[in-house]
């Protein structure tokens, strides 16, 4: 049994006194996709906010988070993301007045930050590959991109951090649907090369395609958690976030 | 005197408007901070260069750098006790830690150098360049030469290096910033270090063409404040057009028509210009810029 990239253990998450996520252990391996689902306001993105040690807002959070077996969570937010604790946020995720070239910059040189540990580092140019859309874009400034070509490059811009775990904060909203199966299909081939991915996802349906294992969080808890491949037959996973109707 | 002696006083004046004011611009920019104790740290800056000169025998070359340095610890140490309300944002805060720290500067030199004016005289202000009626000291030329270098390179700097890139991404977005591996509060340093040195620099150079007092801080602050929202919130660019123009205005106002209504005649322009511009008068720059 390897160790997972990522290692969570009693999390927990306030908002001004209020409990928002208690969570026990949530790990993601190498070349694994973790989906976490649930309705609005469940926690979700409270969850990756919290691993990342960031937040728009003021949270108090308590946690025990481990990347390769190194605790970092009294690290500041820049320190976690250049060990390689990668966050996409919900949102904003461009800078709207930077060009996209100017966008696809990292604050430091991961090869330096001793990323020989299997973090493969993208140069601008293999995110171009990847996302040939942003290459045609590339002078453009962030606020003139589409809602799907910012998510581009979000997930361009973390790739080139040289990430070993990349998490992904409802990269599909907004999104037309043949977009969200371009962007979440890419995961799935950045996992196949062993990155290890947390995927925040309100799209069920959508998620359920690319993720390998499952999670689903109400109301700040844990409720559900298997393979992708077992939980869309289960009816409180098909019911209320498939729309199946019980026949 | 003739008007295009006063337009080469409005020029040179000018320049230091915009030179003093640059520390501020970047400040504003990037980190939407405000330092109400700019001008007492000019005030800093022109006494610690004519203490190094005068009192210490260091050569003016030299004695800028220690005037920088000085600026710069300052700043910093000014950023490290607001650091707190600059994460929140917390501008009135800001505002008043900020007036009361230039206070508190103002005192402090009293005590060190002394409640009576000096002269900073440099090896260029004491010498002059005349052509036909007009005139001008070498050290107000070196005075449009610097600012021009600092702008250029400023924007250089912003446009065109990674550290630019960086700083502008703390510009907009502080905390998307963080998620791209910036470490934002070293950002928040460097700029207030960087406000401190300019400053500073501004004031050693600046400084010679008239008497200096540790009272003065007052006066720069006003007419900076003025630059900074004339250019428009931040702009560089902005910063150094409006600098000149006020320079200009100043020389041509006080020449032409009264010397002692001067500030009341800029603050006149200043309101007119909020009312028609609100972003100042490189507006749609500062919007495609920063």
């Amino acid at each position: 049994m390897s160790q997972p990239v990522l290692d969570i253990r009693r999390l927990r998450v306030s908002y001004a006194g209020n409990r928002a996520l208690d969570l026990d252990a949530l790990s993601v391996a190498a070349g694994e996709v973790v989906g976490v689902v649930g309705a609005n306001g469940a926690g979700k993105s409270t969850l990756v906010n919290a691993v990342a040690g960031w937040s728009r807002g003021t949270p108090s959070v308590e946690a025990q988070i481990s990347l390769d077996g190194r605790r970092l969570d009294a690290w500041p937010t820049h320190q976690r993301v250049r060990a390689g604790l990668v966050l996409v946020p919900e949102g904003r995720v461009a800078f709207g007045r930077m060009s996209v070239d100017d966008n696809l910059c990292t604050a430091f040189t991961p090869a330096a930050q001793g990323a020989d540990e299997g973090r493969h580092i993208y140069s601008r140019d293999e995110v171009y590959a990847l996302f040939p859309r942003l290459h045609e874009r590339r002078h453009h400034l962030g606020h003139q991109l589409s809602g799907g070509e910012r998510q581009m490059l979000g997930i361009g811009r973390a790739l080139m951090m040289g990430p070993r775990l990349l998490m992904l904060d409802e990269p599909s909203i907004g999104l037309a649907p043949q977009m969200v199966e371009q962007v979440l299909g890419t995961l799935k081939l950045l996992a196949r090369k062993g990155l290890a991915i947390l995927l925040v996802e309100q799209n069920v349906r959508a998620a359920i395609e690319v993720v390998d294992r499952l999670v689903l969080i109400e109301r700040g808890r844990k409720v559900l958690e298997g393979a992708a491949s077992e939980m869309g037959n289960d009816p409180r996973i098909a019911e209320a976030y498939l729309g199946a109707s019980t026949t | 005197m003739t008007i295009l002696q006063q337009i080469i006083n409005g020029l040179v004046l000018g320049h230091a408007y915009a030179l003093v004011a640059i520390g501020w611009t970047l400040l504003l920019g990037v980190a939407r901070l405000v330092n109400f104790g700019h001008g007492q740290m000019y005030m800093l800056g022109a006494f610690v260069t004519w203490w190094a000169v005068v009192k210490a025998g260091v050569p003016y070359a030299l004695a800028l750098p220690m005037a920088m340095a000085v600026g710069a610890l300052v700043g910093v140490f000014m950023q490290r006790v607001m650091l707190k309300a600059t994460f929140e944002q917390n501008l009135v805060s800001i505002m008043i830690m900020t007036l009361g720290f230039g206070y508190v500067l103002h005192g402090v030199a009293s005590i060190v150098f002394g409640s009576t004016g000096q002269i900073l005289e440099t090896a260029l202000s004491r010498r002059d360049i005349e052509l036909g009626e007009l005139w001008l000291t070498w050290q107000d030329a070196a005075i449009v030469v610097a600012a021009v270098v600092v702008f250029v390179g400023l924007r250089w700097l912003l446009d065109g290096s990674r550290i630019g890139r960086l700083v502008r991404m703390v510009a907009e977005d502080p905390k998307l910033a963080m998620l791209t591996g910036v470490n934002v509060r070293r950002v928040y340093y460097g700029v207030f270090a960087f406000e401190g040195a300019a400053v500073a620099f501004a004031a050693g150079m600046v400084a010679p063409r008239t008497p200096i007092l540790t009272s003065m801080g007052f006066e720069e602050v006003i007419m900076t404040f003025v630059v900074v929202v004339l250019g428009g919130i931040g702009s560089v660019t902005g910063s150094y057009v409006a600098g000149v123009a006020l320079g200009l205005f100043t020389a041509l106002f006080s020449a032409l028509v009264s010397p002692a209504y001067t500030t009341a005649a800029v603050f006149l322009v200043l309101i007119a210009v909020l009312v028609l511009r609100p972003g100042g008068l490189s507006a749609r720059v500062a919007a495609g810029a920063h």
